[in-house]
């Protein structure tokens, strides 16, 4: 009973969106990326170098607002590499998403320790914090997590990939360079360089995922990505890449990330065993997946992976 | 005064010369055909025209100025339209969204103007008198559908030169009447028509001008009398650069037993009941127009898809699938490698192979099919086209020589040249005088004359008629669509 | 083609020498003293180029392992956890063995048994692949954090010495001899016999790959599946089959660091070493000099990263790590392009 109470709380529903942000974020760069046809694994190491630059830039300045736009910045730059390795040079996609992680992962440890001294973590930083919301009820911190400018900025970016995708011209052909470069070309589209500018803006989105994670530990730590941004993208391939699905997975994935937690304070004995369950969950989710895209739903962009000659 | 003008244009693949110096014009008001036989350089050539391929030599000029930079991008900007032979639409796109792609009219901030497009398309429906469903999604649509689309899409961005890539090979010969009677309409209105074939009838009855293709170079472009017979005859030497090869003699027929039933076999959509059989030492040709589940049939034939009902008896079947380069070969794997695929098993012992068996049977199978170069190490993808399906049909004659009593060869010669079509199709008749029944898939209607001693119509996931080698075009043509034959 | 391997290869150390030199140089230190810095301390002595080698051989068995797959057309991106499963299973046998049992049972004993944990860890992957057609990409980067969890979880419940993070030594007959024993020169280096093993494995499996049926079979597979589904292989089954083998050979990599270096598994042991291969495999384009080569360039980065670590981070060689991976495939690509061209690409019809 004590535990189902825990489960089900203020608490776990604020530390679900509060955890969502990141997910979704890096969910949204993937959506981006895959809609217009390019393999996106890099999302992890994303996360992890735009985390610490927005704490860098964060530190160095005392504004959460610049460490915002570095984080961003930084994914975005990530990204661009990852988008002319694959569209440009050609590189297997996968290929390059393992260099770039690795590239992050050792990356973000040299940086620590050559600006920190610290192969861990980095010093604090405030974050966004709203003094008047301050508090440790269940009630403040969901308040806190609504309040707070990535949550924000998240539902505003869902809502913008959303509409942008299917209204706009960029979003048009961006679905269409997804679909079939080859015929996209044919009719006049750039594909190359609306695949690069789409990979880039969801590079963006995805940095701002790992500036939250940061200022939500107000601090930057060794790994701290700790998989979401492959689990993010399984959450693009579980809701058929549309935006608004994959932020729902997310919130999902967030859900049994916050569970998870809960379940560690109350059942010590069984901590490292609950620690599995979002990655257990979607290797499940990958199942699902598997078996309605032979049913012939949720299918990929056709042209994923695919060049336009 | 021309609209479109190509200076000596000029472009290789590799070693192959594709289209070598063609120059050539195409003037307003006129449908201009060009003809010449599968891999004659018509495709590429008009491709350049079109901004999509690059020439290594040569111009393109619009309107006495020169295409530049040669994009398709830049020759749509200029009025130059292009509808591929496999329709570059895509199918989870509406139809609307198809015809804006690259040409989309915005309203602040990026956004689509979809009425604006919509009045846009309407204009230009109301030009080629059709109907278009604009908020279908392509893939729901009939093949007619999605040439009318292509059609407005590229009138749409003003296209003042319109040129179609073999738009008949998948219109049963109804819904080809019916795109001439608009091609028409849209030369009179100005418009400069190109149209690539290799139907000559549609040439006689419909070209104003033909230009004639053949191994990359044009032969000849001149001025046609609509109807005129004797014209076209002229041009079919100029197509072939010499006279038509002679048939091959066919052997005369002694049925054996029943080798191959296949009885009501259904399969989604595709197969709607299939039967037939063939006979031991029998060639049966199976007819139709692409699309009409002779893919799904070869499919379950191969036994790589199961059927939802119905029988089929006989076998084992030896299988030629119809994409060489996707189902048939590993392309960067070795021709040795590809003469045996799937056959390892015969080879090893306790999972090792045994290389001198190996070797010696590559060697047999490369020897009798006439490969070249018979080197068996090169990768696949080094070889020509007609020697690819050698290798194809060479591994699956070989196993009509172990266990294979049935041989289905899905378009042999398809794209291949005729020298290898020639060795190709001697191959078949050996392997049905061996005994093996052998059925053919093919669009190629001399093909199955030349060979079959029984053609099957085959329409809409159905076998809908059975006729004799002697069959004439229009009678076969009006079995596809499904009218009894005359 | 040979010489375009070569391409690729070089490529790939002249940016990983570009990176080195200009992340030393923002680090504010003098790229050449540490260069000279990193050979000392690497191939300078008998005891560095025995470091090297103690840690190329877990590289080695994790490229090989990576490569396998990877010729079969799968990313095994989960060696590491391969590894971890397999070094738990490994060390815990190994120490719950009878003090009767000679060496000439111990060591195989506990081979098969490491090897049939990593091929297990491996297998979670392989049917997803096989029944449902999951990529192997995502499945084994899960199965990676799942064996996390599950290493902290047996040693939360009795597979650890109780209060610590380790499993008892294993038993003296089945540990690999250390190479000091042979070549004293070598004294003080943690080299065990498992490089033999490793390199034994490399020409076993190129031999495999030309040789063996199942071998040859997965090559055509990881080429072009379709065709070979046409022609009747068994393509899924082909697939499962080479993860599971891959799995097998990554869990071997705890030869080299439960049995031949520290005698008992710990948290974090062999970290490092599945994606490790993952670049060994990438460099090392499917031959068993080029794995062994591979495996001894990352083992001196890593060996030279600690030799380097008073001055300059040793994380640098992580970073070395990834560009050399994508370095190399830029290369490849380049020079495919140009084949490309020189063959002729597909005429349109």
């Amino acid at each position: 009973m004590s535990l189902v109470g825990a489960i089900v709380s203020t608490t776990v529903l604020a530390q679900t969106l509060r955890m969502a942000v990141p997910y979704a974020c890096a969910g949204l760069g993937g959506v981006w990326s895959e809609r217009s046809g390019v393999v996106n694994i890099a999302l992890e190491g994303m996360l992890l170098a735009s985390g610490l630059g927005g704490v860098v830039v964060h530190h160095a300045t005392g504004s959460a607002w610049a460490g915002v736009a570095a984080g961003a910045a930084t994914g975005a730059a990530f990204a661009l590499v990852h988008a002319l390795l694959c569209v440009r040079a050609r590189i297997d996609a996968i290929v390059s998403g393992i260099a770039l992680n690795l590239v992050a992962a050792g990356g973000t440890r040299f940086v620590l320790r050559a600006l920190y001294d610290s192969s861990s973590n980095s010093p604090a930083v405030a974050g966004f914090r709203i003094a008047a919301l301050d508090g440790s009820s269940g009630g403040a911190l969901l308040l806190r997590t609504l309040a707070d400018p990535p949550t924000i900025l998240t539902v505003a970016l869902a809502a913008l990939t959303a509409w942008a995708l299917v209204r706009t011209r960029f979003g048009l052909r961006v679905r269409a360079c997804g679909e079939d470069p080859v015929a996209a070309a044919i009719v006049g589209v750039d594909v190359p360089r609306t695949r690069i500018l789409a990979v880039v803006i969801g590079g963006a989105i995805c940095g701002l995922g790992g500036v939250a994670l940061a200022f939500d530990q107000h601090q930057f730590q060794s790994g701290m990505s700790g998989g979401r941004g492959f689990i993010a993208l399984a959450a693009v391939i579980l809701a058929g890449w549309r935006p608004w699905r994959v932020v729902l997975a997310c919130v999902a994935f967030a859900a049994l990330d916050a569970t998870q937690i809960v379940m560690q304070q109350e059942a010590q004995a069984w901590k490292d065993a609950v620690q599995m369950l979002p990655y257990v969950a979607t290797l499940a989710a990958m199942v699902v997946v598997a078996k309605r895209a032979r049913a012939g739903g949720g299918r990929a962009p056709a042209g994923l992976g695919k060049h336009a000659d | 005064m021309p609209t479109l003008r190509l200076e000596k244009l000029t472009k290789s693949y590799g070693d192959v010369r594709a289209v070598r110096e063609a120059s050539l014009a195409f003037e307003p008001g006129k449908i201009h055909a060009v003809v010449g036989e599968n891999g004659a350089g018509k495709s590429t050539l008009l491709q350049m025209d079109a901004g999509i391929v690059v020439p290594d030599a040569g111009e393109v000029y619009v309107d006495d100025a020169r295409l530049a930079p040669h994009t398709a991008a830049e020759a749509i900007a200029r009025g130059v339209g292009m509808v591929q032979q496999h329709f570059a639409l895509i199918g989870v796109f509406t139809a609307l969204e198809n015809v804006m792609l690259g040409a989309e009219p915005m309203t602040s901030f990026g956004r689509l103007d979809d009425a604006r497009a919509r009045s846009k398309i309407g204009e230009v429906a109301r030009e080629i008198g059709a109907e278009l469903p604009l908020d279908a999604l392509v893939e729901t649509l009939g093949v007619g559908d999605r040439q009318r689309l292509e059609i407005a899409r590229a009138l749409y961005r003003d296209a003042r030169v319109l040129v179609l890539d073999e738009p008949t090979a998948v219109l049963t010969p109804a819904e080809a009447q019916a795109l001439y009677a608009t091609l028409r309409r849209l030369a009179e209105a100005g418009r400069a028509i190109v149209v690539v074939t290799h139907k000559l009838d549609e040439v006689r009855d419909h070209a104003d001008v033909v230009t004639v293709v053949r191994r990359g170079e044009i032969v000849v472009t001149r001025p046609l009398k609509r109807g005129d017979d004797d014209e076209v005859r002229a041009l079919s030497a100029a197509i072939m650069g010499r006279e038509a090869p002679e048939p091959i003699a066919r052997r005369a027929t002694e049925a054996g037993d029943v080798a191959l039933r296949v009885d009501g076999v259904r399969l989604g959509r595709a197969l709607r009941s299939v039967s037939l059989c063939v006979r031991a030492g029998e060639i049966v040709g199976i007819a139709g127009v692409d699309g009409n589940g002779q893919r799904e049939l070869v499919r379950v034939l191969a036994g790589i898809e199961e059927a939802d009902a119905g029988s089929v008896e006989g076998g084992p079947v030896s299988v030629v699938h119809e994409d060489r380069r996707d189902e048939g070969l590993v392309l960067d794997a070795t021709v040795a490698d590809n003469l045996v695929l799937g056959e390892l098993d015969r080879f090893a012992r306790f999972g090792v192979l045994d290389g001198d068996a190996f070797d010696r049977e590559v060697a047999a199978r490369l020897a009798s099919a006439g490969i070249v170069p018979p080197d068996p190490t090169l990768p696949a993808r080094s070889l020509s086209g007609g020697n690819q399906q050698k290798v194809v049909m060479a591994r699956a004659i070989a196993r009509t020589r172990l266990a294979a009593r049935v041989l289905v060869v899905a378009h042999p010669t398809r794209g291949v040249d005729l020298g290898a079509s020639r060795a190709l199709h001697e191959q078949l008749l050996d392997a049905a005088s061996r005994g093996i029944a052998v059925l053919v898939v093919s669009a190629d209607l001399h093909e199955l004359r030349a060979l079959c001693d029984r053609i099957l119509v085959m329409a809409r996931g159905a076998i809908v008629a059975d006729m004799p080698p002697t069959a004439t075009d229009r009678d076969l043509g009006a079995a596809m669509l499904g009218a009894p034959a005359a | 083609m040979k010489s375009a391997g070569l391409l690729s290869t070089v490529t790939g150390l002249a940016a990983a020498w570009i990176a080195f030199t200009l992340l030393v140089w923002l680090y504010g230190e003098s790229p050449r003293e540490l260069a000279s810095q990193l050979f000392d301390g690497t191939w300078g002595s008998a005891y560095g180029a025995g470091q090297v080698i103690f840690k190329a051989t877990p590289l080695l068995f994790t490229g090989i392992a990576v490569d396998l797959a990877l010729r079969a057309g799968l990313f095994n991106i989960g060696a590491e956890g391969q590894l971890a499963v397999a070094s738990l299973a490994a060390a815990t046998l190994g120490a719950h063995l009878g003090a009767g049992v000679p060496a000439i049972v111990a060591v195989p004993l506990v081979v098969l048994v490491a090897a049939v944990a990593g091929a297990t860890w491996a297998g979670v992957p392989a049917v997803l692949r096989a029944r449902f057609g999951a990529h192997e990409v995502i499945s084994t980067i899960m199965m990676n954090r799942i064996a996390d969890s599950c290493v902290a979880l047996a040693f939360a419940n009795g597979f650890a010495i109780k209060g610590t993070v380790r499993t008892p030594d294993i038993v003296s007959a089945a540990r690999l001899p250390k190479l000091e024993r042979a070549v004293h020169a070598f004294h003080g280096s943690a080299a065990s016999v498992a490089i033999y093993i490793a390199l034994g494995v490399a020409l076993l499996v190129g031999a495999w790959f030309r040789r063996a049926r199942l071998g040859r079979e997965l090559v055509l597979v990881g080429k072009n599946p379709r065709a070979c589904a046409a022609e009747r292989i068994p393509v899924p089954r082909r697939l499962a089959q080479a993860l599971l083998l891959s799995g097998a050979i990554a869990g071997l990599a705890c030869l080299a660091t439960v049995l031949g270096y520290k005698g008992y598994y710990e948290s974090g042991l062999g970290a490092g070493a599945g994606f490790g291969g993952l670049a060994v495999a990438l460099l090392g384009r499917g031959h068993p000099v080029g794995l062994l080569l591979a495996a001894l360039l990352f083992g001196t980065l890593q060996q030279g990263g600690l030799a380097i670590n008073g001055r300059v981070p040793m994380e640098v060689m992580d970073v070395l790590q990834g560009v050399v991976i994508a370095a190399v495939a830029l290369a490849d690509a380049r020079v495919r392009a140009s084949l490309a061209r020189m063959v002729g690409k597909a005429r349109p019809a």
